[in-house]
């Protein structure tokens, strides 16, 4: 059975086609004004790479901030859901997921795939991937550089601001004050991983605990997430799909489109 | 689809006919109280012969009037509800007329958003502020409040002209008494499986129990009562939800109407738009001060300490009404309510009962946010 799990992200679109319990293919796009044109294209080019028709899709279902908007979706699910199921499939003896995306950041207590519990951070970018972005913009770092100039840094800058945009004229004080651009990037790294460590031990996570959601690939984060919680995190080869694979796992079972 | 309740519609036509049945009496003279929280008893205020109007504000329009004045960090119902008492008394045209109708405002010492900005009404309407013990389950406590409220009925008298007598308030008590044990039906009705009737519906109900008169309001309940005892609501099942935390307000009702779009059925609220307003009787036996006193302090506020009560209530509900998740939901900078939270959630993990946790304001910019936590947690119950 070929399924599809398209995962409508904030800042990416992420889709994974699945053949029964085998990956088939996968794509991670940024994501346009449109969510559905974003999906229509990433959908096609799923297929084309995987080599495969549309009559093939027997089920697409659409998670994320923009899954109402995939109208070509049989079914929908929660992205707390979705990340429970992909995370499962990667790692399952795992009993938590920390999944930090572009809009928000989650805490999921999970047994066997199933969700037992979750919390999700307040509404703001405050420990979110839109943090690191807009900060490592004043730190006219590449954000895909800034976890490697952290894990440079011996001296991590405070940063106390929660608030992404207090943050970042923060970071432009530090800067005026001659600190070194690794120590405010471990600063920044710092702050983040805090607003998460407190996430996880309000929900009480218990190891093994996997690392999900595009600030997964930041290897300063997992390093310092590590440290703070003193675990060894699992991160997926690609920790960036686990939604939309969730999704396309969620879409092998009979489940309706819901009513909202 | 479930044929719509006639009932509901009573409420709605209610609504203008209690505007002008309040201007008339205004005319007559009778003095007409404005209420800001469950702890001021109607049966005081009605024993005096005067009429009463809640002022409480559940929108967000009068919130930017307020912040004039108020810090932004206080929570919006304070806000919303200021905003509407500085607009009509300044001539503006922002809030509904019901401030416009009201000669005096009773408010309570309950929090400190509350209090501190009692002190500024009256520049705007006369203000008679009740004070409120803060550890309710001493004996000190209920003689104090005991004092409190005949010094407020001594309040009255003078506002009215009238003397409060023991058969008038025994009388309101009887009615205030009689409100509760329709509302009791109506609650017990709701623990059918499926319970007959939404409690987004419900809750635009219980936003009326203070602004109608207690006849009208008891007359609506029976109604409601009498049509859902035969009624089976056409739904599939769907996880019983137990929302519990700060009051909705009239004009507010983002998050149950958000949970019950997603596919949960609310089938009580614990708050003082739900179980606080009316779960307890005054008892009749009792000399009625000393049975107010009592029954008042009974209120299981988040202003309280210890508040052993409303977490004992909120178990009691997740049994009776067999609960599947608990949404506890809170205002913005609503501190009582939010640090209680720690203890209900601890309660609930307990007795093995899901709950999620909800903090929203009066804007809308939050409904897609508030919508994926939902709709994660039914996913989870179901």
């Amino acid at each position: 059975m070929i399924t599809i799990g398209i995962d409508a992200g904030a800042a990416t679109t992420k889709g994974v086609i699945l053949l029964d319990r085998e990956i088939a293919g996968y794509r991670i796009v940024s994501t346009a004004f449109d969510f559905l044109s974003t999906a229509e294209t990433l959908f096609e080019e799923l297929l084309a790479t995987s080599d495969l028709r549309q009559e093939d899709v027997v089920k697409i279902c659409a998670t994320g901030y923009g899954r109402m908007m995939v109208t070509f979706a049989n079914a929908t699910v929660s992205e707390i859901t979705a990340h429970a199921k992909g995370v499962n499939f990667f790692f399952p003896e795992v009993r938590g997921i920390i999944d930090v995306g572009g809009q928000d950041s989650k805490v999921i207590v999970v047994e066997e795939g199933k969700v037992i519990d979750f919390l999700m951070n307040d509404k703001c970018a405050a420990g979110t991937g839109k943090f690191l972005e807009y900060t490592a913009k004043a730190l006219e770092v590449r954000i895909e550089d800034l976890g490697s100039l952290a894990l440079g840094s011996v001296h991590p800058a405070a940063i106390t601001s929660i608030c992404t945009v207090f943050a970042e004229s923060e970071v432009i004080s530090l800067r005026a004050q001659g600190i070194p651009r690794a120590d405010i990037a471990a600063g920044l790294i710092v702050n983040i991983a805090q607003r998460i460590v407190i996430m996880a031990r309000r929900m009480g996570l218990k190891e093994p605990i996997a690392f999900v959601g595009g600030v997964a690939k930041n290897s300063g984060m997992r390093v310092e997430l590590e440290k703070e919680l003193d675990v060894t995190l699992s991160v997926p080869s690609e920790p960036q799909i686990t939604g939309a694979l969730g999704a396309a796992l969620a879409a092998q079972k009979p489940e309706k489109r819901s009513s909202a | 689809m479930s044929s719509p309740l006639s009932s509901l519609k009573y409420f709605e036509d209610m609504y203008s006919i209690r505007l002008t049945q309040l201007e008339a009496e205004r005319k007559r003279g009778v003095k007409i109280i404005g209420t800001l929280c469950l702890f001021v008893p109607d049966e005081i205020i009605f024993s005096a012969g005067a009429d009463r109007i809640i002022l409480c504000g559940g929108k967000a329009d009068t919130i930017p009037r307020a912040e004039e004045f108020l810090p932004r960090n206080i929570c919006p119902l304070v806000k919303s509800s200021f905003g509407a008492i500085i607009d009509a008394c300044c001539g503006g045209q922002i809030a509904c007329s019901h401030v416009s109708l009201v000669d005096i405002i009773v408010a309570e010492a309950t929090c400190d958003a509350k209090k501190k900005t009692y002190e500024l009404l009256p520049e705007y309407r006369k203000t008679y502020v009740l004070d409120l013990p803060q550890r309710p389950n001493t004996p000190e406590a209920k003689d104090y409040f005991l004092s409190e409220l005949k010094k407020f009925g001594m309040f009255m008298d003078t506002v009215t002209g009238h003397s409060i007598t023991t058969d008038a308030l025994r009388r309101e008590i009887q009615s205030a008494n009689e409100t509760r044990k329709l509302l009791h039906r109506l609650y017990d009705l709701r623990k059918r499986d499926p319970p007959p009737i939404r409690g987004s519906e419900i809750l635009r109900v219980m936003q009326r129990q203070f602004f109608l008169s207690p006849a009208q309001f008891q007359e609506g309940i029976r109604q409601i009562c009498d049509e859902l005892e035969t009624r089976v609501l056409d739904i599939e099942s769907k996880p019983r939800i137990l929302l519990s935390g700060c009051p909705n307000a009239a004009g507010n009702t983002k998050v149950p109407d958000i949970i019950e779009q997603k596919g949960g059925i609310i089938v009580a609220e614990e708050s003082c738009t739900g179980t606080r307003a009316f779960w307890d009787l005054v008892d009749e036996e009792k000399d009625p001060w000393v049975g107010l006193a009592e029954r008042y302090l009974e209120i299981p506020c988040a202003c309280m300490t210890p508040n052993e009560q409303r977490i004992t209530r909120i178990k009691d509900l997740v049994t009776d009404y067999n609960v599947d998740g608990v949404v506890y939901s809170t205002l913005q900078f609503c501190h009582p309510y939010a640090i209680e939270k720690f203890r209900v959630q601890h309660a609930l993990k307990k007795m093995k009962v899901p709950m999620l946790a909800i903090e929203s304001d009066y804007g809308d910019a939050d409904i897609e946010q508030i919508g994926i936590r939902v709709e994660a947690f039914l996913e989870m119950l179901s």
